[in-house]
């Protein structure tokens, strides 16, 4: 199969420090996948390695099937990128520095930029320099520079950064729309996890370098789904006790997890087998998990 | 470069060349008055001799020579090491427009401003000499001082690579302008020793100087050789060079 995005052994060090450690990463075409991290994982350095701007130390990466080669080559016409921070050249206004991206995109038709600009809301800014603009405008504006020739991959470093809550969901709206309308492929490292958990098809989490977990559409449905939260003083006995009764019970840490549906919903049945087995809760708690829980576990871990 | 304040102001800055030749011929022109003056007086007359086109022209090759490597090195500074200072460096990259032809862009950018400046500042200085109303023209005074002008300038542009060199890899202005106080300091002290003739970061001075007969085929053979050298490493550094800002 071919993979809009493909890293083997993507590896970047810097002395002894391993920024970015045997990534394999394969996002599929019309994928959102959210890729995180937290500070200092290698996200921004794989986004880099991904966008030639940094030669890998070992491995390879391929984007839209080919290969991104030394000297910066690769599938860029098709490619739009933010990464880290926006900027601009503060003394040129919003129009000007989207028409010196038009022109190192090579787009000749001058009007994509009144249309780009509409898209992103920041018309109205199109004569202001862009050194007076606000951080969420800034970040319009990057987002208008990596949409102006409509492409077919966008990889995207923190896209909401910025955005008030308006903006956040205007920014979600419009790159479901690119992927499930247009089938553009997006990859977007994300430090908002209420959004990636929103968006993305697909998830990566890079830990210290590492791609340390890949969950898929399903599977993040089913981290969203609930569970039943047991503490008991002599967990032991709770557990043993809830299996003879049939249930399969998860132990995490010093809690027990029961996530059938048949746990769900009647916990006062639960909390009956557990007071007969001689290990009465003290706490039986109904909890949905988050992406932030399951995010915090394994980067903690 | 049209918006910048960068070009605008090294262009004013240059543009007091002609200025400040046309106060001292002034001042020569009129002892008298240059007598009341007192210290003025006499430092004018160190540096520009007698109030005719032959002096005002040599200040102004001169001039343009020495402040045109400064102003043309600042210009180059900034237009190369603006892109890290304003973290803009990342939108040239990952484009269609490969990585050479911007910096090539930017060479033409850097080398037009700069003939058209000099251009100007010569023009300037015609007209101040015209209004000062000074003694001496001729045709071949100007064909000579035009061709010293040029010279210089061509020969000071192909010295430049280096400074946009250093603005890559020190991410920022402060590297390059270190490397041109720098040069200007060896080169004087090349001149200083007899080797300018040898050190090519001296010769565009020499060039447009007095001393052009030491100026020989070995000279600009060595600054062709270092323009090359400067050319060669800056595109290799745009192409190769990990670019994390």
């Amino acid at each position: 199969m071919d993979y809009a995005i493909e890293t083997n052994n993507l590896s970047k060090f810097y002395g002894d420090v391993r920024a970015v450690d045997q990534v394999n990463l394969r996002v599929r075409y019309g994928e959102i996948y959210g890729f995180l991290g937290l500070n200092g994982a290698g996200k921004t350095t794989t986004i880099r390695a991904l966008l030639g701007m940094v030669r890998p130390s070992e491995g390879n990466a391929k984007l839209l099937d080919q290969a991104i080669g030394p000297h910066g080559r690769g599938p860029w016409p098709r490619v739009g990128h933010l990464v880290e921070s926006p900027s601009a050249y503060p003394e040129l206004t919003v129009r000007e520095n989207l028409d010196v991206a038009r022109r190192l995109h090579q787009i000749k038709d001058s009007n994509i930029v009144d249309e780009i600009m509409e898209q992103l809301a920041i018309a109205s800014y199109a004569d202001r320099k862009a050194g007076a603009l606000s951080t969420g405008n800034l970040q319009r504006l990057g987002l208008a520079r990596a949409l102006l020739h409509n492409p077919a991959l966008l990889i995207l470093d923190e896209p909401a950064n910025g955005l008030d809550p308006a903006g956040v969901v205007e920014i979600r709206e419009l790159l479901r729309t690119l992927a499930h309308e247009r089938g553009v492929t997006v990859f977007m490292s994300s430090h908002i996890l209420t959004e990636v958990d929103r968006l993305a098809t697909r998830i990566g989490i890079i830990h210290k370098g590492k791609l340390i977990e890949e969950l898929d559409a399903d599977k993040l449905e089913t981290l969203r789904s609930l569970r039943l939260e047991i503490k008991a003083r002599n967990i032991h006995d709770a557990y043993s006790g809830l299996q003879s009764a049939g249930y399969k019970p998860a132990l995490q840490d010093d809690m027990i997890l029961l996530e059938e549906p048949r746990a769900i919903e009647h916990p006062d049945d639960v909390a009956g087998v557990l007071v007969r087995a001689g290990a009465p809760p003290t706490h039986l708690v109904m909890r949905q998990q988050n992406l932030e829980e399951h995010f915090m576990r394994f980067t903690r871990s | 470069m049209r918006r910048s304040k960068v070009p605008l102001f090294t262009t004013l800055g240059f543009s007091m060349i002609p200025l400040m030749g046309g106060l001292f011929m002034i001042i020569l022109k009129d002892p008298e008055a240059a007598r009341s003056m007192g210290l003025i007086s006499m430092k004018a007359q160190i540096a520009a001799g007698t109030a005719e086109w032959s002096s005002l022209f040599n200040l102004l090759t001169q001039a343009i020579a020495v402040g045109g490597f400064i102003l043309f090195g600042i210009v180059t500074s900034w237009v190369f090491g603006r892109e890290f200072s304003d973290h803009t460096v990342k939108e040239l990259l990952a484009l269609p427009t490969s990585r050479e032809a911007i910096v090539a862009a930017k060479f033409v950018v850097i080398i037009v401003w700069a003939v058209t400046t000099s251009l100007f500042v010569f023009g300037f200085g015609i007209v101040v000499g015209y209004l000062v109303n000074i003694p001496g023209w001729s045709m071949e005074l100007l064909r000579a001082a035009f061709v010293n002008i040029i010279g210089s300038v061509v020969l000071t542009i192909m010295l430049l690579p280096f400074v946009a060199l250093l603005a890559g890899i020190g991410r920022g202005y402060l590297s390059p302008i270190g490397w041109m106080i720098l040069m200007v300091a060896l080169a004087q002290t090349a001149s200083f020793m007899g080797w300018g003739d040898w050190f090519p970061w001296a010769v565009p001075a020499l060039f447009a100087s007095s001393h052009k007969d030491q100026i020989g085929l070995h000279s600009y053979m060595v600054v062709i050789i270092a323009s090359l050298i400067g050319f060669a490493l800056t595109f290799n550094w745009w192409r190769n060079a990990d670019q994390t800002r």
